[in-house]
């Protein structure tokens, strides 16, 4: 009895020692570099010009939802993602757009429309969020264009594209693709 | 226009497809040429989530969600990105992750640990800075370094990098951890930096 009260016991609190660590994000979070793939560029000695920019985000999925308009609603703040407010650091001074940005890290939003987007920059870091986006800490608000996309995109995705003397950083997600021009 | 972005798309999957069956392998003595294909094919839209997922973890726990309700006790230690492998019926230590090789405590990326304060681990002075942090699991102890080879694909970190080295005890477990975790937990004089993955578990006891 004692013995089997001690089994249940240990067994109780393995359990609860297990489930107390965080198990996988339904939004799990994923990193873009540019130049694209960087880090495998490097141990392959491979990277022709160094680390420009690198964006943590958080990935969530469509599962049959209408995304621009309802879930992610027109006019208002998104975090890019889910979960943290999406970080984009920049490794040397470039330019968004025709805005020149500091070499830093940041946190960066959208606010959709139907047919562009308000991209944000802010430099408040390590937030949920945009629940406490505060506009006052913005670096740069500046318009991005957006394009429909006849296959929509199941999970929130972005990457840098190679454009003459940069890249564009290409969001998708369901029938949208945006684009940010990054000049290095 | 469409029609373009379309083939592309679908060479994307194409790429990514074979690209993430390969990406994600934990096993520290794989090539790197063989666990990054679509390296050199641009451009690289990750559609698919990566089969070991990355993860971010604070300490205090959950930092952005304390800062964002206005619960915010004590200013933000540390900061953890890695990537979460899966233990999917391999045996981990020993087999899948050879005892005395190095292993990117992760999947894909190096792992990367941010001190946003000095602190102290085994009496060592540890700069606030920016690591890649990696380990060589033994049986009974893990070693745990820290190293300034940043942003790097973690099967191949540059030792002669390497700036902090700490030996761990490792405990056993009944039962298995699905995925690879490591979160921060409070202590009377600091933290610690949990790490567990199937029946194995180890702690690295930080203070400041």
């Amino acid at each position: 009895m004692t013995v089997l009260f001690f089994c249940v016991l240990s067994l109780g609190f393995d359990a609860i020692a297990q489930t107390k660590l965080a198990p996988v994000d339904k939004s799990p979070l994923d990193m873009c570099y540019y130049p694209n793939n960087y880090p495998v560029l490097k141990i392959q000695n491979k990277a022709t010009e160094p680390c420009a920019v690198r964006i943590i985000y958080s990935r969530p999925q469509k599962n049959g939802r209408q995304v621009y308009g309802e879930l992610v609603e027109y006019g208002k703040v998104w975090r890019l993602g889910a979960n943290e407010a999406t970080e984009l650091e920049l490794y040397k001074d470039a330019k968004i757009g025709t805005n020149k940005v500091k070499k830093g890290r940041y946190t960066i939003y959208a606010i959709p429309y139907p047919d562009k987007w308000t991209l944000i920059l802010n430099k408040e870091t390590d937030i949920w969020g945009a629940f406490q986006y505060d506009e006052k800490k913005d670096i740069l608000r500046t318009s991005i264009p957006v394009e429909k996309q006849q296959e929509p995109v199941e999970i929130f995705s972005m990457a840098f594209e190679k454009i003459d003397g940069g890249a564009n950083l290409v969001i998708m997600w369901d029938d949208v693709k945006a684009s940010v021009p990054f000049t290095f | 226009m469409i029609r373009k972005s379309l083939i592309t798309l679908v060479l994307f999957i194409g790429i990514l497809y074979l690209g993430c069956n390969q990406k994600a392998e934990p096993n520290p003595s794989r090539s790197p040429a063989n666990s990054a294909p679509g390296a050199n094919k641009e451009p690289t839209i990750t559609v698919n989530i990566d089969k070991s997922p990355l993860d971010i973890s604070y300490y205090p726990a959950d930092y952005p969600q304390l800062k964002m309700s206005g619960n915010v006790k004590e200013p933000v230690v540390a900061r953890l990105v890695y990537s979460r492998p899966k233990k999917d019926g391999r045996v981990i230590f020993g087999n899948v992750l050879k005892y005395g090789s190095r292993w990117r405590l992760g999947a894909n990326e190096a792992s990367e640990i941010e001190f946003f304060r000095d602190v102290t681990i085994q009496k060592k002075l540890i700069r606030k800075n920016r690591y890649v942090i990696y380990c060589i699991p033994y049986e009974n102890k893990w070693t745990i370094i820290l190293n300034n080879d940043l942003f790097t694909w973690g099967l191949k970190i540059d030792s002669t990098l390497d700036v902090y080295k700490f030996d761990i005890p490792v405990s056993k477990s009944q039962y298995a951890m699905e995925y690879f975790t490591m979160e921060f937990e409070r202590q009377d004089t600091g933290v610690r930096l949990v790490m567990a993955w199937d029946t194995v578990k180890t702690m690295l006891p930080i203070t400041y």
